[in-house]
Order: C-alpha cells, then structure tokens, then sequence
C-alpha cells in the first residue's frame, strides 16, 4: 500500500512539474514515458487476455503479416516491414543459420566465427523481440562496435599478436605473392561495376576478395554500412570455406609436378629483426598509407607487444582472451545483419557472387604470381604458396600445407605459406587504405 | 550506358592505381626488411645464449608438453627395440 502511495505521489509530482515545465519549455521526453509506463490497469476478461496474449506471439508475428511491425534498427529509426520480411523470410533465414549451425558444427568450418554469427542471425529473426534493435542486446554491441569500426581494429590487434612475421622475414619474396592475391579486390571491383553496383558499394563488396573479415567490415563500414551485413557474412562465410574453395583452383593451375616442389629451409630470424619489424612495417604505411594506419598500426602494436618479450601478459590478452571476447561481440553484431528485411535483398546474391569470384581470382593470381617466380627465382619455389597470398590467417597457409603434402608426403609447406599469408594481411590493408584514400 | 561506361573506365583506374600502390608498398616492404637484417646482423650480430633463451620462452606449455611427450614414446620404442633383440 506505502509503495502504491509512493509510486502516485510520484506520478504525480512528475506530472505538476511537467505542467509547470510547459509553461517555460517543451516537455523532456523521459518524463512522458514515466507517466506513460504506470497507466492504470483495466479489467481484462479472460477471452480478452487470450487473445491479447495470442497477439504477442511469434506463431500470430509470423501469421499475421500486416500486424505493422517495424525493424529493428541500431539507430532506432526502423520502417514498418512488408508481409514477406515478417514471414516467409524470417523462416528462410532461419533455414539459412541452421545451415550455418551445421556447416560449423558438423563440417567443422571455422566454428569460432560462423557459430556466433549463425546465432546472432536466429536471435536477429525473432519476431517482436527487437534484438537488433538500439536497446536490444544485439543493437547493443552493434553500436559498440561495430558501427564505429571499434571491434575490427582490437582483432587486428589480436591477429597481430599471435602472427610470427619469422618466415617473411626469412624469405622476404614471399610477400610478392601477397600482393598478387589483391588483384582478387581490384578484378572484382570491376566486376561489380558491371553488374550494377555503384563504384563505392563496388569497392566496400570487392574487398571480400581480401579474405580478412576485419578489414572488409572496416571498409563496408566506410563506403557502403547499408551493405554491411551481406558484406561481413559473404566474407566470413568464404574465409571458413577456404578448405572448400582454395583447393580446385590450386590444383587447376598447377602441374603434379610443381606441386612436389620442395622448397630450401628458412633461415633462422634474428630476434632483434623480428622486434624491429612491426615499426619498420607502421613507419612505411605512416609515410606512404596513413588511411590504413588503424588497420596497420593496430596490427602493429598487437605484434610489437609480442615481440618485445617484456608483456607477456598484454600480449597473452591480446591473442587469447581479449580476441575472444571480440570475437563474440563481433559474430553477434554481424549475424544481427542476418534479420530476413536486410538481407533479403537482391544486392545480398550479387555480393554473394562476386566475393566468391574475388576470393577465387585472388587465389588464382597468387599462384600465377608463384609460378611466375619459380621461373626466374634462384631457389624453387612451390606455386601452391601463392594461394597463401590472401589473408585468411592462418586457414590457408593450413590448406597449402595439405595440398602440398597430398602432392608429396613429407613435404611440409606451412612455414613457407605463412610469409605470403602474412603478407596477405599486410597487402589487403595496403588495398584498404587506397580504396578509402580514393573516396576520401 | 554512358555513366556505367565511365564508371568501368574509373574502375580499371582504381585497379592500377591499387595494384601500384600494393607493389610499391610491398617491394619497399621488402628492401626495408633486407636492409634491417643487414644493419641487425651486423650492429647486433647474433647471440646464441640469448636466442636460446628467448625460443624457451616463447614455447607454451603445450609444445613442452608435446616434447615431453615425444621423449617419452622415444624411450619406450628404445625399450620395446631392446627387448627384442633380447
């Protein structure tokens, strides 16, 4: 009874002061959804109160299609969404995630990342929830971090602290095959273009063919955020296909023979060499590409915390639990893009098509560029390496490593593919910064 | 067609001007890291105390593990061979 006393005197004290704030100016709009909250409760019958109930159900959410529902939008500025978006699309994205679920669970395709974002997706199609919207838990995080481009940067971090630039360093060439591999954003690129896509969203789809999930939503993020969602799946969907797709192409464009190729052994990386590096490699891009410094520069610190050997425990956060933690925010921001109204849309199967043909022909050109090099390098070179040149760190210097051994038992290529796949890191942050220093 | 025949011919520009900057990048990359192994070989000449001691350190326990473990299945098959000819 005291707190009932309480709660109305309350209510009403809010009331007069907003009667007496109106007389001077508008009414802060808190105050009204305070009053609004504690409106009185009618008497319901009880066909009433089933009925309202069967009104908020999903089985009724999904039924019922002109029910003006609205999406859920971070920013909080949703549209009311059409029959199709609050139906039958939410249960074929819902298909679409079980099928996610079971590529990561089943087939084992990069859990860690396909598993959060499958998730976030069936949390994202679950009517009258609004979990994807500015105060539900997926909006939340998206805000976070995603919008302001705040998550791609600490996995950068991370990336950089776990990566060992030991055998680029060692074989430096190697990160010509790297630079190959981009020609899978700037070929593409022009494919988009062709199709359609205006020359921003062209750029922000292309970079898929980087295969580096951070850096494609840093850039989406940049030129085209309506594409966000399509752009971040697309790109993490192929970096966890990489065992699917990588190895047909290496094997169309190589003979038996080259793939027995072995290669000499590296040398042995001074210490101070690879302490020095992440500050050689921040210098360059400070002087040449400071649009991709915050790629760059992150990468940088992650790797130089490794290096130095005096935080090893910064460096053990950085590549453990702290890329963890992000690693879950951003798949559950991602898979809040996987809602049936953004990605229901006929530009999500463009994307979908030309990240795929940027993935594969940035492979291609890495192992043309290697065979190109095993012709006139002094040391032999495996020309399967050259499908390392794209950044999926470390799946397909692993994939390579496999080729290369189902080619020739006992031919261990993983050392070798890492200098190129490192370097595949560097280039599509290189590829990045143009792409954002041309719309700048 | 006129502006999507513009937008190829800006798109074929993007790719060179990319591709170029990748290289430049890429190649400078590399004399840069020739050029510190030059200067750190030389000012800095190599250490084999310190160099063993960082490789221990930088091994996880899981690799020690692994190691300990391969010791172990090396001393059973010494032992198992042994026998054998026994």
């Amino acid at each position: 009874m005291r707190v009932r006393h309480i709660v109305l005197s309350l209510l009403f004290s809010i009331m007069a002061f907003g009667s007496f704030a109106q007389a001077n100016e508008p009414i802060p709009t808190s105050e009204v959804v305070i009053a609004e909250e504690h409106r009185e409760y009618k008497s319901k019958s009880i066909s009433e109160l089933v009925s309202s109930f069967w009104a908020t159900t999903g089985i009724n959410a999904i039924i019922n299609t002109n029910d003006g529902e609205m999406t859920a939008e971070p920013d909080g500025k949703g549209r009311v969404m059409s029959a199709f978006e609050s139906s039958i699309g939410r249960i074929i994205m819902i298909g679409i995630v079980f099928l996610l679920f079971y590529l990561a669970v089943v087939k084992g395709f990069e859990p860690l990342l396909l598993l959060p974002i499958a998730f976030g997706g069936l949390l994202a199609n679950i009517p009258l929830a609004h979990m994807g919207g500015e105060h539900g838990m997926l909006g939340i995080i998206y805000n976070m971090g995603i919008a302001n481009e705040f998550f791609p940067l600490l996995i950068f971090m991370g990336i950089g602290a776990m990566t060992d630039f030991a055998p680029l360093l060692a074989n430096p060439k190697t990160a010509l095959l790297g630079g190959a591999a981009q020609f899978g954003i700037f070929g593409s690129l022009i494919g988009a273009v062709l199709i359609g896509f205006d020359l921003q969203q062209a750029a922000a789809i292309s970079i898929i063919g980087g295969a580096d999930g951070p850096t494609s939503i840093f850039i989406a993020n940049r030129l085209a955020p309506e594409m966000l969602g399509a752009i971040a799946v697309a790109a993490y969907s192929y970096m966890a296909l990489v065992p699917v797709i990588q190895p047909p192409i290496m094997k169309a464009l190589t003979t038996p023979q080259e793939r027995q190729i072995k290669m000499r052994s590296l040398r042995k990386v001074h210490k101070n060499e690879k302490l020095v590096f992440p500050i050689t490699l921040l210098m360059l891009s400070i002087l040449i590409l400071p649009e991709s410094t915050p790629l760059i520069g992150a990468f940088a610190f992650g790797n130089f915390a490794k290096e130095s050997g005096v935080v090893d425990r910064l460096s053990d956060t950085m590549q453990n639990s702290l890329i963890n933690v992000i690693t879950i925010f951003l798949g559950l921001g991602v898979g809040s893009k996987l809602a049936a109204e953004k990605f229901l849309v006929p530009e999500t199967l463009g994307i979908m098509i030309i990240g795929l043909i940027a993935f594969s022909a940035g492979t291609a050109a890495g192992v043309l560029m290697a065979k190109l090099m095993n012709k006139f390098s002094k040391d032999p070179i495996n020309p399967l390496i050259g499908a390392a040149g794209v950044s999926a760190v470390p799946m397909s210097a692993r994939v390579v490593s496999k080729v290369g051994s189902e080619a020739r038992p006992g031919n261990i290529l993983l050392m070798h593919a890492m200098g190129p796949n490192v370097a595949g890191v560097i280039g599509s942050a290189v590829a990045a910064g143009v792409l954002l220093s041309i719309f700048n | 067609m006129e502006t999507e025949v513009n937008q190829l011919l800006e798109s074929i520009k993007f790719m060179i001007l990319g591709m170029g900057v990748v290289y430049v990048f890429l190649l400078i990359l590399i004399q840069a890291i020739e050029l510190q192994k030059k200067i750190i070989l030389k000012y800095f000449p190599d250490k084999d105390a310190d160099e063993n001691i960082t490789i221990h350190q930088d091994k996880t326990l899981q690799s020690i593990e692994k190691e300990e473990s391969a010791k172990i299945a090396a001393i059973v098959a010494a032992v198992a061979e042994f026998r054998k000819e026994k």
